[in-house]
């Protein structure tokens, strides 16, 4: 194991509580973080430190659970525990809400980003998954609302390049959802996980999904295509990468640049995977590359790669700090 | 006259016109002068008053009113006649005059000379005439008062109104709604139904008139200038509506209802009313209720969480009880207690038999509160319910059921004030002495510690209840508790045990002397390992503990003379076998054994022939034995006496101390002679033994060996805490000697008892001449002494400084500021430096063994107080002048002093205190710090308002303080932090977050005792403000 | 409670109170690092209020000591808690109970588990997965309502 992972910067992000997410802007300038504190903070790096550019505070009532940036770096959107989504719009070095998404019967645990830029997908406790639409006047509106999963969703991402959203929920199961006559529906259910599903990444082109889990395992699932486009192909678990977490593990991170796989555990560690580079698609085997085994005093709830600098990895954690690492690998 | 008469034509013109109300005051002040009568001013005001436009005539009205309520004492029959009439008239008038009509009543219906009819007509003319509810607050609030001041005078007139007086009251009350006037309504309602109105025709109506006030949900407003609590509205209500057996046919059914609400107020309210009611009324008010306000009780006191509900269900239970214990038996009624009684017992009896479920405390509870009602009702319980007890007492083997059973058991043993046997009446436990002996004696009996504790405490309780127990029970019970002292060893059974055979003790004392004492005896003296004994070591260990607890009980038992004198002897000869060395008595022991002596002396307080005995025996015995042991240890150095430790010694002074301090006058003036004739002459003669040399000076110092010297703390015990009227002989002679002592001894523990006994011993001496005559030559050799840097006696001068300087500061003397101000001096000492700063400690705080209240010492009230009223300016001027590294001292006498002040005066002086205890706070040195943590914490529990300016800088000192190296100091921050939550909560909650913050770091603290304050201040701080918190 | 409710157990088991921990003489010196202990934890736990009877946790057998597991070098807590009844439904809000006060009184680097005994609950394996979910639980407790409850089996009932 010749790779490293090196702390950069350790920052108090969110005093006195809980940062549970941290994202990237798609220039990977800036860091969106939120916590506990119902606060949304903004970061810089300017010199060798990171700087808090601003800071986002009266637009929920709760708990900011995470953030989503749209794809051109304009947008960021906030979900909360408070049950809205909040739309700020970047005016120079400022955010302003542009708009509030109610809907949600309760906590929204997630919202994304479609990489087109048109699409938003929320995810909430009361078991549902919302679509909403954009257009070019910044009027949302809410396209979708399906009830594939049976408790609390937990997560959505949606696929790099294709329309394509995955769910992942407190009912084990991961749901995949495509757009059938403009309305979204639950394509497949991945089945596997004993326990809640916390987090999914897709693999940089988009054929292979991360999801990991409750149950201290990380599970690689491929879709086995039928050759017809019109006919959905079954997702198959092709990996798990299991004996390496002793806790649950609350996120995993697929990096688009070098396709190393980052994963955020409440045992206070971090790992990185890699691939083999001779290994069947169909099987794929992975090994830990780096491992921090106290990246934070307390639960790592959150692995973010920098979307244009390789191998710049970002983690949160309970105890309010931010940490930035630098992952180097020879392969 | 005609001056005066245009004079007022002119005020009233001004006032009528609206030009100025004071002309009002002047008027007034004019009638009360004699200068106008107030038939003048009412035609002057004639045109006013007949005017056609309604605000002259209201004006007029207003200013006779204003006027009235000034002077109406000094009205005269007949003015008064007319008045009355001129009002009633008014009262028909437009009703925008009828407030000013009002004022003018209020006044009127408080004249003393109100002639004979007024009052009727008056009410009448109200009642009529005016729609009370209509009007506003303040005229309303008149009406009421008006009723109240008539009621007070004209109580047998009123009554002539029969029972439309209480109508016309129940009309102008319905819907009132303002808790004053609710106050002054509940008082006429009162007052109607005390006072014997008559209610006959409108009782319901009265009922329900003030019952829709009930239960009463009031909160009053923040900053309220009237201060009308929720509480005084209920107890005015509880007050009308328990008035009466006439409102109970209402009043029982209304409380059943209320009761159940949701609302635990209400409940409260609702239970406690019935308790109130249950005295006045007669079981036949409750014959037809009883069922369902048993029921409602029931489920209360079953179902409830709070211990208020709980209580007042018992109170109420209780109160029906009592009620129920009054009736007369009649044979076609049957017995009403005996029904209910057996309603109570059927729901309650069979939870009794499940000593492992919940339910078995609330049924205790409630059978205990029926019973405890009357002596008639605890005879019906008892019968039924400790057979039961009895039974499943035998049938249950279970430790944990049987402690229960017990328990429960020891509710319905203890007889209430109410419950207790008239002068013919037999003990209602009487029938069941022999099952109850039986009970207790099999616990006892048993292994398992609690079930042992409660036996005690129940067996405590039968037996001062006399003639319940016979001789021969209590012989059982003696062998049982000598049994248990000798050989059980749980610390909290032990205790219990010594408790009980204490109380037993004072009533069957003949039973321990010829039982107990023997026993015990035999223990203490049986060896722990002999010779060639094959016992273990923990084997030995018990053995010596059987021995400390034989010690031990053989105090607590010793509250009667006759007692006193078989255990004392034991006591006594255990000390001459130590001093001898013919038993192995370790150090420990001998200790002991004092202290035990020390525990019978304290009886001499109350019994003067125990405080005889220890003077003709004990006393003599003690010092004879610590005087042979001091002249023997000079000869022989084979076995040292432990009479010659110093811990011994001090062990024996409280014992002396104790006992003489109790002495009658002629006891304690030949105490008094025998010790002084001792210390000064050499003169044993009252020593019980003979075996002493001649010439013995026991006040002389002698190189090397302190064995005698150091007997001075013992004259110490015998002359200083005897009755300030007791003359001690030769005492010139005595202080002159014990100074010389003091000066040439080098052995710290002889002369800093000499230097007490000295304090002591002047302390008390009658001020004059020949007192102040000794203080200057003493004083002088200290000073000299003190003032040689290099002298080697400085310890000793300083030594005796103090105690001088305590022994005068507690009786005021002048010469006290002297010593003060050398002792201020001392501060900056660079030997005695530190040693000055601690002795202000010892000087504000209570010395155990001399300088007290207890040995009668001459104390005069708020020394202390004074003490620090005259000294903290300089204190703090020397603070501030002295060095950096010279600081802490200061800070160190100031918070011995502080630490000392009664908590009022430390509350008055914290805001000129508190900078400087902040300043303490930062100071490196640990005690100080320790000191002024424990002098703050207590005062954080009522803060006074100058501690809120300081807040912020005394949270970060005392936050800094949690990480302090010494864990008694993190421990003590701790402490004052969770105190600091308990502030209002506006005070303290923007420190939440940084406190929280702050705690998690104890948490993991290396100490437990530290992580356990920090958990507890922690936790509050975590409900501060917070819903369902505080 | 009005008449019409009922306690769901309206008369359970009562379990004697032990007694208080007895101090040690390496407690009070200054020197000795004394560890975290299976005792201290239960003394944090055992008089948390039951939400329905005037009674501890400790009085109701609902925590004992022996189901209380820590390991202070590796920074883990582990509590077993037993309902009065296997129907109760009390069990969460008492396990978020004990959850919360292990969160306020242990240091930050604890990990914290709470689950019923096995065999003792209908919904054992539901109510452990809640309890378990500490994003639940987060937000559970930002909810006025529940935190008043949990806060009142917390606090000190007067004497």
């Amino acid at each position: 194991m010749k790779d490293t992972l090196q702390l950069v910067h350790r920052l108090s992000a969110h005093p006195d509580s809980r940062c549970w997410y941290v994202a990237w802007s798609p220039t990977g300038a800036l860091l969106a973080s939120c916590g506990g504190d119902r606060a949304i903070r903004i970061w810089a790096k300017e010199g060798d430190t990171w700087q808090c550019k601003c800071v986002l505070s009266d637009g929920h009532q709760r708990t900011v659970r995470k953030i989503s940036w749209s794809p051109c770096g304009n947008y960021l959107a906030s979900a909360s525990f408070d049950a809205t989504t909040c739309i700020w719009k970047k005016k120079e070095d400022d955010f302003q809400c542009l708009t509030v998404l109610e809907g949600h019967e309760n906590e929204v645990k997630c919202v994304a980003w479609a990489p087109s830029g048109n699409l938003l997908a929320t995810c909430s406790r009361d078991k549902s998954v919302w679509i909403w639409e954009v257009d070019e006047e910044d009027e949302y509106e809410c396209v979708s609302v399906v009830n594939s999963h049976t408790q609390d969703v937990k997560h959505v991402v949606w696929h790099p390049t294709q329309e394509l959203l995955a769910s992942a929920s407190y009912d084990n199961k991961v749901c995949i959802y495509k757009e059938e006559d403009d309305d979204w529906e639950c394509r497949a259910t991945l089945e596997g996980h004993t326990s809640t599903v916390w987090s999914l990444s897709f693999d940089p082109e988009g054929q292979r999904l991360a999801s990991c889990s409750d149950d201290r395992t990380v599970k690689i699932w491929k879709e086995c295509g039928t050759g017809d486009e019109s006919v959905d192909g079954s997702w198959k678990c092709v990996c798990t990468l299991s004996g390496f977490h002793s806790r649950t593990i609350y996120d995993v991170a697929w990096c688009r640049l070098t396709g190393a796989l980052a994963t955020a555990c409440g045992d206070d560690g971090i790992h990185v995977f890699k691939e083999e580079a001779a290994s069947d698609p169909e099987q794929p085997v992975f090994y830990v590359s780096a491992h921090v085994p106290k990246a934070h005093s307390q639960d790592v709830n959150c692995v973010a790669w920098n979307p244009k600098e390789a191998g710049v990895l970002a983690t949160c954690s309970d105890n309010g700090e931010i940490a930035i690492w630098n992952y180097q690998s020879d392969a | 006259m005609a001056a005066d008469s245009a004079q007022l034509l002119g005020l009233v013109e001004e006032f009528v016109s609206g030009q100025a109300d004071s002309s009002a005051a002047d008027i007034a002040t004019g009638v009360k002068t004699g200068q106008f009568s107030i038939l003048q001013l009412v035609e002057a005001l004639g045109l006013s008053l007949t005017s056609s436009q309604t605000q002259t005539r209201g004006r007029g009205v207003q200013l006779l009113s204003q006027v009235l309520q000034e002077c109406y004492s000094g009205l005269s029959e007949s003015e008064v006649k007319v008045l009355v009439t001129f009002y009633e008239n008014r009262l028909k008038d437009h009703y925008a005059m009828t407030p000013h009509v009002l004022h003018g009543l209020t006044a009127l219906a408080k004249c003393t000379v109100l002639p004979p009819g007024s009052a009727v007509s008056i009410l009448k003319a109200l009642f009529q005439d005016v729609h009370v509810q209509s009007l506003m607050l303040t005229e309303r609030s008149c009406v009421y008062n008006i009723l109240i001041s008539l009621m007070n005078s004209r109580e047998k007139e009123l009554k002539g109104l029969g029972p439309d007086f209480v109508f016309g009251f129940v009309q102008a009350v319905d819907g009132e709604r303002d808790p004053r006037n609710l106050l002054l309504a509940f008082q006429i309602a009162r007052n109607i139904i005390y006072r014997g109105y008559d209610l006959n025709l409108f009782t319901e109506e009265l009922f329900e008139v003030t019952s829709c006030y009930f239960p009463i949900d009031f909160t009053p407003p923040p900053n309220d200038p009237h201060g009308i609590t929720q509480e005084d509205l209920i107890l005015a209500l509880r007050a009308v509506l328990t008035g009466t057996p006439r409102f109970a046919e209402f009043l029982v059914p209304l409380l059943i209802e209320k009761l159940d609400s949701d609302v635990q107020n209400a409940k409260v309210d609702s239970l406690l009313t019935l308790a109130a009611c249950a005295p006045v009324y007669g079981h036949k008010e409750l014959a037809e209720f009883l069922p369902g306000l048993w029921s409602s009780i029931r489920r209360e006191v079953f179902q409830t969480a709070s211990e208020r509900v709980e209580s007042a269900g018992l109170s109420a239970l209780s109160a029906i009880t009592s009620c129920l214990s009054r009736t007369v038996l009649t044979s076609d009624s049957g017995d009403a207690l005996q029904t209910f009684l057996e309603l109570v017992l059927k729901d309650c009896q069979h939870h009794l038999c499940e000593p492992d479920l919940k339910l078995v405390w609330p049924s205790a509870k409630l059978l205990q509160a029926a019973s405890g009602a009357s002596y008639r009702a605890s005879l019906i319980v008892t019968a039924v319910v400790l057979p039961a007890l009895f039974e499943q007492y035998n049938s249950r083997t279970q430790c944990t059921h049987r402690r229960t059973l017990l328990e429960v058991l020891q509710g319905f043993i203890q007889p209430t004030v109410s419950s207790q046997p008239a002068e013919r009446e037999e003990n209602v436990l009487l029938p069941f002495q022999k099952s109850l002996c039986s009970v207790v004696f099999s616990a006892l009996a048993e292994s398992n510690a609690s079930l042992q504790v409660t036996a005690t405490k129940v067996l405590a309780t039968l037996g001062q209840q006399s003639g319940l127990l016979l001789e021969t029970d209590v012989e059982i019970a003696v062998d049982h508790l000598t049994r248990l002292v000798v050989e059980e060893d749980d610390a909290q059974v032990s205790l219990a045990v010594m408790d009980c055979a204490g109380s037993l003790a004072r009533l069957h004392p003949a039973v321990f002397t010829s039982r107990m004492v023997p026993r015990l005896k035999d223990e203490i003296f049986t060896e722990p390992m002999a010779e060639g004994d094959t016992s273990t070591l923990p084997q030995s260990r018990s053995k010596a503990a059987a021995r400390e607890r034989s010690v031990k009980a053989l105090a607590f038992i010793s509250s009667q003379l006759s007692l006193v004198q078989e255990s004392a002897p034991v006591l006594l000869q255990v000390l001459a076998a130590a001093h001898k060395g013919s038993s192995s008595f370790s150090t420990e022991e001998v200790i002991s054994v004092c202290r035990s002596l020390q525990r019978i002396a304290e009886h001499a307080q109350h019994t003067v022939e125990i405080g005889d005995f220890f003077h003709n025996v004990v006393i003599p015995r003690l010092l004879g034995l610590s005087l042979q042991a001091a002249l023997h240890s000079q000869r022989c150095s084979g076995h040292t006496s432990p009479l010659t430790e110093e811990a011994v010694l001090s062990a024996i002074v409280p014992v002396i101390s104790t006992a003489c301090a109790a002495l009658q006058s002629v006891p304690a003036t030949q105490m008094a002679a025998q010790a002084v004739s001792l210390f000064l002459d050499g003169d044993v003669s009252f020593l019980p033994e003979n075996a002493y040399p001649s010439q013995i000076q026991l006040l002389k110092s002698q190189s090397d060996c302190w064995s005698q010297s150091q007997l001075v703390c013992l004259l110490m015990a015998s002359v200083c805490s005897l009755s300030q009227q007791v003359e001690i002989p030769d005492i010139d002679r005595l202080l002159v000697q014990l100074e010389e002592l003091i000066f040439t001894c080098t052995h710290p523990f002889s002369y800093t008892s000499a230097a007490k006994c000295f304090a002591g011993l002047i302390n008390k001496r009658a001020a004059g001449q020949a007192l102040d005559a000794v203080l200057e030559k003493t004083l002088k050799r200290i000073s000299a002494t003190l003032d040689c840097e290099s002298s080697a006696q400085r310890v000793q001068a300083f030594t005796l400084l103090i105690w001088v300087m305590k022994a005068l500061l507690l009786r005021y003397h002048p010469l006290s500021v002297n010593l003060t101000d050398k002792l201020f001096c001392l501060l900056s000492d660079n030997q005695l430096g530190s040693q000055a700063a601690d002795s202000f400690s010892l000087l504000m705080s209570d010395s155990p063994d001399v300088l007290n209240r207890s040995c009668h010492a001459n104390v005069r009230i708020m020394y202390r107080q004074r003490f620090f009223t005259e000294n903290s300016v300089k204190l703090v001027q020397g603070f501030n002048s002295a060095e950096q590294e010279k600081r802490s001292v200061y800070l160190k006498a100031l918070s011995h002093i502080v630490n000392n002040l009664p908590r009022q005066v430390q509350l008055s002086e914290l805001p000129a205190l508190l900078p400087l205890l902040l300043e303490a706070l930062s100071c490196p040195d640990e005690a100080v710090q320790l000191s002024t943590l424990s002098c703050l914490q207590p005062l954080l529990m009522e803060p006074p308002p100058a501690l809120t300016t300081q807040l912020e800088a005394l949270f970060t000192r005392l936050l800094a303080l949690t990480t302090s190296p010494a864990m008694k100091v993190r421990i003590t921050a701790l402490r004052c932090i969770h105190a600091l939550s308990r502030l209002p909560t506006h005070m303290v909650l923007p420190f939440r977050a940084r406190v929280l913050r702050a705690l998690a770091k104890p948490l993991d603290d290396k100490k437990r005792l530290v992580r356990k304050e920090a958990v507890a201040a922690r936790s509050e701080w975590f409900l501060l403000g917070s819903p369902g918190g505080r | 409670m009005s008449a019409g409710t009922r306690l769901e157990n309206a008369n359970p088991f009562i379990f004697q109170r032990s007694g208080e921990r007895l101090l040690t003489a390496s407690e009070e010196d200054e020197n000795v690092i004394d560890p975290i202990d299976d005792r201290e934890i239960f003394d944090i736990i055992r008089s948390i209020n039951d939400p329905e009877h005037p009674l501890s946790l400790e009085e109701l057998n609902v925590v004992e000591q022996m189901r209380v597991k820590v390991n202070d070098q590796e920074s883990t807590v582990s509590v077993e808690f037993t309902p009065t009844i296997p129907h109760c439904s009390m069990a969460t809000l008492i396990g978020l109970s004990i959850k919360v006060k292990l969160l306020r009184s242990l240091p930050d680097r604890f990990k914290i588990d709470v689950h019923i005994t096995p065999g003792t609950h209908a919904s054992e394996d539901a109510v452990n997965k809640q309890l378990a979910d500490k994003e639940r639980v987060a937000a559970a407790l930002e909810n006025a309502h529940l935190l008043e409850v949990v806060n009142q089996c917390l606090s000190t009932r007067p004497a």
